[in-house]
């Protein structure tokens, strides 16, 4: 019995130490390479300008757009890394994650918050923010939908977050038992190291609810 | 971004003329479905504006990046590129080509529209099944990628 509350500890460790890395490497990718590779593009333009021969000018101008694609790249993988916006909350970070999503795999999803959004450790804010993303992609992959719904319901002690579809839905015993899905076994995992709790309810040919609970 | 005629000028493609060569290469080949990805004018986002045998409304809200997603490689290297089953690699292949997810295609043909010189557009065929596009199939492909490029690069407008 001794074993498991070290076990969580490591695990709990070792999830805080990726979440950290992440940041690092993404703040690297925004303020240092992408700032960088900024100052070669004002470089570019400013050279472009002193240029009259048309090929080399033609040449500086893709090699512009080049660096601007780059630019945007280097921002778009950062934001994936760790979204900047976790620093205003979680209620924005979760509707920018949903602008993307939206975006990018086509399915819309409303996001309503009840009651006051309160402080959450950044541990803990980045552990909710996990579980509601890979719930999400686990809706592109799977559910066959074209809309989805999460729902943040902060009260005095807790903040219960629910994100439903009515999609295929499928036997979460079966899932979690044979291990189909590992992210459904990593999400309940990841909320009990943070303290809290993630049930998965699902129906066959009516669809997914999963709730998350997080003690404030 | 999709091209609206109007009455001064007749010759050119309208949004429906550009549609009924999606229904006409699906119908040919038998395909599940059949679409055609274009570069924004500005920026370097990629939309769908055009599909037919559609399950759905997805393809209407995707827009992939330069250079991602089946569409955005195809333009980025200006070379066709074939899955023939992906189911093969579900669990992380799948994210990568969001057109495929959205309309549950297993196999998917795509190959590069030239506007003006430059790969600013793709067209697609998918299945919903494992399926190896042959090399007549292929050339049917080429040959309605030739229509259109035809009639995109008469009007200089998508």
């Amino acid at each position: 019995m001794e074993g498991i509350p070290v076990t969580k500890s490591i695990s709990s460790y070792i999830i805080q130490s990726q979440d950290e890395e992440l940041k690092r490497i993404a703040l690297e990718l925004h303020e240092g390479v992408g700032q960088t590779l900024y100052s070669l593009y004002t470089g570019l333009q400013y050279i472009e300008m002193g240029i009259e021969q048309p090929g080399m000018k033609a040449y500086l101008q893709e090699m512009q757009q080049t660096m601007e694609r780059t630019i945007k790249e280097i921002q778009m993988l950062s934001v994936e890394l760790h979204p900047p916006t976790l620093s205003l909350g979680l209620v924005s970070a979760i509707k920018s994650y949903v602008r993307l999503y939206t975006s990018t795999y086509g399915i819309v999803v409303s996001v309503e918050s009840i009651g006051e959004e309160k402080i959450l450790p950044d541990q803990n804010k980045i552990a909710v923010f996990r579980v509601c993303q890979e719930a999400l992609i686990n809706i592109a992959k799977y559910a066959d939908i074209d809309s989805a719904s999460i729902q943040l319901d902060w009260r005095e002690e807790e903040i219960k977050v629910v994100i439903v579809d009515h999609g295929q839905g499928f036997n979460v015993k079966k899932v979690l038992k044979e291990n189909l899905s590992s992210g459904l076994g990593a999400m309940q995992e990841r909320m009990l190291l943070a303290g809290g709790t993630c049930d998965i309810a699902s129906t066959q040919g009516k669809g997914t609810s999963i709730l998350i609970d997080m003690p404030l | 971004m999709e091209y609206r005629g109007s009455d001064a000028d007749m010759d050119q493609p309208t949004f429906s003329d550009v549609l009924d060569v999606c229904h006409e290469m699906r119908a040919e080949l038998n395909c599940d479905f059949a679409a055609i990805a274009i570069q924004d004018d500005i920026g370097t986002d990629i939309k769908w504006p055009y599909a037919s045998g559609n399950r759905n409304e997805k393809y209407k809200r995707i827009t992939v990046r330069y250079g991602k997603g089946i569409a955005g490689k195809v333009i980025s290297t200006g070379r066709p590129m074939m899955i023939s089953d992906l189911s093969n690699d579900k669990s992380s292949m799948v994210l990568e080509h969001p057109i495929m997810l959205a309309e549950q295609l297993l196999s998917a043909y795509s190959v590069p529209l030239l506007i003006n010189g430059t790969a600013k557009g793709a067209l697609l065929a998918g299945n919903r099944s494992s399926h190896l596009f042959t090399e007549n199939e292929q050339n049917s492909i080429a040959k309605y990628v030739h229509k259109l490029e035809i009639m995109f690069n008469s009007n200089h407008s998508l």
